[in-house]
């Protein structure tokens, strides 16, 4: 069992609900997980599956036909066998649990893969027959379905399976037949998703933890960040397990977690010694997502080291650390009085922090600069950049394209900084059924923009003959065609 | 490790450097002494080069004029290496494979198939993150070309890299050591034995016919855990035909996308003030005006036969108004006028690259049951509300 590919123990997952929105787990032996209205399961029924496998949940007697073949009539053969007993009002009841080919097979209508044939209408449509044409659909809202609420609502208490729902509400509803396969579809869609009890155990991917904060509608939180614009960070930031990163990150640490995952993989036991040193604008750092990523702390200690803005800029002075510290010899720290130990090991850690923040502030060049800062870029971001190594690339998230403008014509000013872009990207995504592709109808907007350039070093100020004037500079050719005509 | 893998310092003797002259100028060459680099803004020596630190900016007096000519020497990215590199097929561009990428968790951790090769584009950037890239090509000069690029980048230093010629579609992807591969060397006769090991859990497929493909990924995929694939087509009908074989083959979670990559310029433009443009006209009708008058008396003299009918036009009045600067070329930015910072976007924009169909696969949807069980008896006595062992501890209860 691998903890990155298997359900493992202790471990955070993400689940994907019928709704398809994400859920943060932690998986604790012996506890059961509670999806609300879509049920509950034992985390040991789980564990040591594939990341990506999808269950079901069954109730008593109410059990579904699990394979896939089994149509609606399997689980007519079971219908009233099902009511048992008044049910825990406050507890959701655990289900067991059978493995389903995919989440098309719970929810086959979503797309048109399901069916054999293509062209072929989903099982219960073949049953109920349809229309050609929705000409004969009168729009009389709700009353066209008879089964109240009450009524859906005390088949639900029943522990019904959710397609013998379904079916009795197809049954029910007064113009079905005469809706179009299509329509049909999408209504059986709609309802599978209302009723069905499945779910997704996916890995705790980076994208997977941005769409958990957009399903919960705390994108916000993440500078409206897409998963398109983490993928483009990371890529022209190129980042590598064996880089030293200077990041500021005011996603609440997701954008670390990227950065992490793409570096190690999430294998806690990487050899790889790249570092991610994270410069803060708080008195403590806020990488509070970072609680849902399976590293040791340990680990994270290793990788992640984080300095606030002040220390940063106005790091502490080498001879004065000295100064207040001097570390024991072995001889010595053997003799110390153990009651005085504590209070020598604080003040040991304190020195050794301080050395490091030198480290990072004053000598560290750094392979790469990655900012999602809300900071005036124009004054933080070339103050940063000071320890960016020679020709590595920094990126610069903003959700807003004008602040990433008015940087980028800072650094286009500075010498320093070669060839400053501003780079958007978006993902449309389409309704994939066969035979019905088209984007989708609405889509999230946002996402962000980036500026993109590499850290150069000038002709040195020595060979100031040599200093090309800004507009000279090696965009030489570019330049030329940045003169504004004006007749 | 290889010119794009090792985080260098200085430019050395040997290095593959990139020679930035423009945007859309970027120049891959091996550093050599005693070489000269040649470009229209002048000929920079290697020695020029040689011993400063990567990010160097390197200036060379014009032959003939007294400018100087600038050019940047960089280490190679995969990022800059696709807007540079010799284009010998379509290649993969950074927002399309970005974002391929980050949607099938490219780490370390990854097993990467991809096919073909083509210029080998999206190669060097899955080389960066994979934990092994086995990349495939059927056209038998560009296999050798990309192995040979591949061997001057020193991407088979790193041992993450296998390039091998083959027909995917007829021939599937396994691996054996009588096959034109990479695969096996530098392996000792006996490892050669065995074909090799390709447990892929990400693939990416650009090429013509990818529905051919996909049917001969079932033994080289990962068996017990879950493949993410990417089938990169430029039409809506090859999509079409994807998704029936993905569907055949028994692949899930499928969704096509498409990405729309942007890219602005940071530029300026002048603030023209309306009362500018007002007080201007005003001045142009002012001078008209005694213009005019200047006429009206002359003519009036005239008729009135006075002697001396000739008046002297007056000097030539203060210099116009010109807020703007117009009738002469103002450059971008002059200080001596005010500029508003905007954004333009690129004159020619890629509008479609390719659709990106999304799949995945489980093999065997199943667990161990007895490893299960035994991990499962020896957590037994764990009440849920207990409180967790440390973080640290956790690893070790878990591997097993
Ligand atoms: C568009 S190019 C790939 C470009 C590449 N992704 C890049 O970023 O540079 C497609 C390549 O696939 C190769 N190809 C086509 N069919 C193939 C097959 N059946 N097996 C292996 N390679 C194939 C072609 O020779 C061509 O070089």
């Amino acid at each position: 069992m691998d903890p990155l590919k298997h359900i493992t123990y202790y471990n955070h997952v993400l689940v994907r609900l019928p709704s398809n929105n994400l859920k943060v787990c932690e998986l604790k032996p012996n506890s059961d997980v509670s999806l609300g209205k879509f049920g509950a399961f034992k985390v040991n029924d789980i564990i040591g599956y594939p990341f990506g496998t999808t269950f079901e949940i069954h109730y008593d007697n109410a059990i579904e036909a699990s394979a896939p073949d089994a149509g609606p009539s399997g689980d007519a053969a079971q219908e009233g066998t099902s009511s048992k007993g008044a049910r825990n009002k406050f507890k959701i009841p655990v289900g067991r649990l059978s493995v389903i080919e995919s989440r098309l097979t719970a929810n086959a209508a979503a797309t048109g893969l399901g069916s054999e044939e293509e062209g072929t209408p989903q099982r219960e449509l073949q049953l109920v027959g349809n229309s050609d044409s929705n000409k004969n659909l009168i729009n009389i809202g709700s009353s066209i379905q008879k089964l109240s609420s009450e009524e859906i609502e005390q088949l639900k208490q029943q522990s019904v399976s959710s397609n013998e729902i379904i079916s009795k509400m197809i049954e029910a509803h007064g113009s079905f037949h005469q809706k179009t396969v299509y329509s049909q579809e999408k209504y059986l869609k709609r309802k599978k998703q209302k009723f069905a009890k499945f779910f997704t155990v996916e890995y705790m991917s980076s994208s997977g933890l941005l769409q958990y904060l957009i399903d919960k509608g705390d994108v916000l939180r993440a500078m409206d960040l897409s998963e398109e614009s983490m993928g483009m960070i990371l890529n022209l930031a190129n980042i590598r397990s064996n880089g030293t990163y200077l990041c500021v990150d005011e996603t609440g640490g997701l954008l670390v977690y990227a950065l992490l995952e793409r570096m190690f993989g999430g294998e806690n036991d990487s050899a790889a010694q790249g570092k991610i040193v994270v410069v803060h604008e708080n008195e403590h750092p806020n990488l509070d997502l970072l609680k849902f990523s399976n590293y040791t702390e340990e680990f994270i200690q290793q990788h992640v080291k984080t300095v606030s803005i002040l220390d940063y800029f106005e790091p502490p002075v080498t001879e004065e650390v000295k100064e207040a510290f001097t570390p024991l010899t072995d001889e010595q720290l053997k003799s110390l009085k153990s009651n005085k130990k504590g209070a020598y090991y604080r003040r040991l850690k304190w020195y050794n922090t301080q050395l490091e923040i030198i480290e990072w502030a004053t000598k560290q060049q750094y392979d790469g600069l990655v900012v999602a800062s809300t900071l005036h870029l124009p004054t933080f971001v070339p103050k940063l950049g000071e320890r960016v190594h020679g020709s590595r690339p920094i990126v610069c998230y903003s959700q807003f394209k004008e602040t990433v403008l008015e940087l980028s014509h800072t650094l286009y000013n500075d010498l320093r900084y070669l060839a400053p872009t501003i780079v958007e990207t978006r993902c449309r995504p389409f309704q994939t059924i066969r035979g019905r592709l088209h984007p989708v109808m609405t889509m999230r907007g946002g996402g962000g923009y980036m500026m993109w350039c590499h850290k150069v070093i000038p002709v040195g100020a020595a060979d100031a003959a040599l200093q090309p004037r800004p507009e000279e500079a090696p965009q030489g050719a570019e330049a030329e065609s940045k003169k504004q005509k004006t007749e | 490790m290889s010119h794009f893998s090792e985080y260098k310092d200085l430019i050395q003797v040997g290095d593959l450097a990139l020679v930035w002259i423009s945007r859309d100028n970027i120049k891959p060459v091996t550093i050599t002494a005693g070489e000269t680099f040649n470009t229209r803004y002048g000929s920079f020596p290697h020695d020029d080069m040689i011993g400063k630190p990567y990010g160097s900016q390197i200036a060379v007096r014009t032959k003939g004029s007294n400018r100087f000519g600038f050019i940047h020497v960089l280490q190679p990215t995969p990022e800059l290496w696709t807007i540079s590199l010799p284009h010998r097929t379509q290649i993969v561009y950074t927002p399309d494979s970005s974002y391929i990428m980050q949607r099938l968790q490219c780490s370390p951790h990854s097993r990467v198939i991809e096919a073909g090769t083509g210029s080998g584009s999206f190669s060097h950037a899955f080389a960066r993150s994979a934990g092994h890239l086995f990349s495939y090509e059927f056209h038998e000069v560009r296999y050798e070309q990309a192995k040979k690029e591949f061997e001057e980048h020193g991407l088979f230093r790193d041992g993450n890299v296998t390039i091998t010629h083959r027909d995917v579609c007829h021939d599937g992807f396994t691996i054996k050591n009588t096959d034109k591969t990479t695969f096996f060397d530098g392996k000792s006769a006996e490892e050669a034995q065995q074909p090799a090991c390709i447990g892929a859990d990400v693939i990416f497929l650009d090429l013509p016919a990818p529905w051919d493909a996909i049917p001969n990924l079932d033994c080289v995929i990962s068996q017990n855990s879950k493949t993410s694939m990417c089938c990169f087509s430029p039409c809506i009908e090859q999509v079409d035909k994807t998704l029936e074989a993905l569907e055949k083959h028994g692949w899930t979670e499928v969704e096509m996308v498409e990405i729309q990559g942007r890219q602005y310029e940071s530029r300026r433009q002048m603030v023209r003030h309306l009362d500018d443009a007002l007080q201007r006209l005003r001045d142009v009708r002012e001078r008209k005006q005694v213009g005019v008058e200047r006429r009206k008396r002359m003519f009036n003299k005239i008729i009135s036969d006075q002697e001396e009918p000739y008046e002297e036009r007056p000097e030539t009045p203060k210099t116009q108004f010109n807020p703007f600067g117009k009738g002469s070329r103002v450059k971008e930015g002059d200080s001596n006028y005010s500029w508003k910072e905007v954004s333009k976007v690129e004159s020619e924009i890629k509008s479609h690259t390719s659709y990106l169909t999304f799949a995945s696969k489980i093999v065997h949807k199943a667990r161990n049951e007895e490893l299960v069980q035994s991990i499962i008896e020896e957590h037994k006595d764990v009440t849920p509300e207990s409180t967790l062992p440390g973080k640290k501890d956790k690893k070790q209860s878990v591997n097993k």
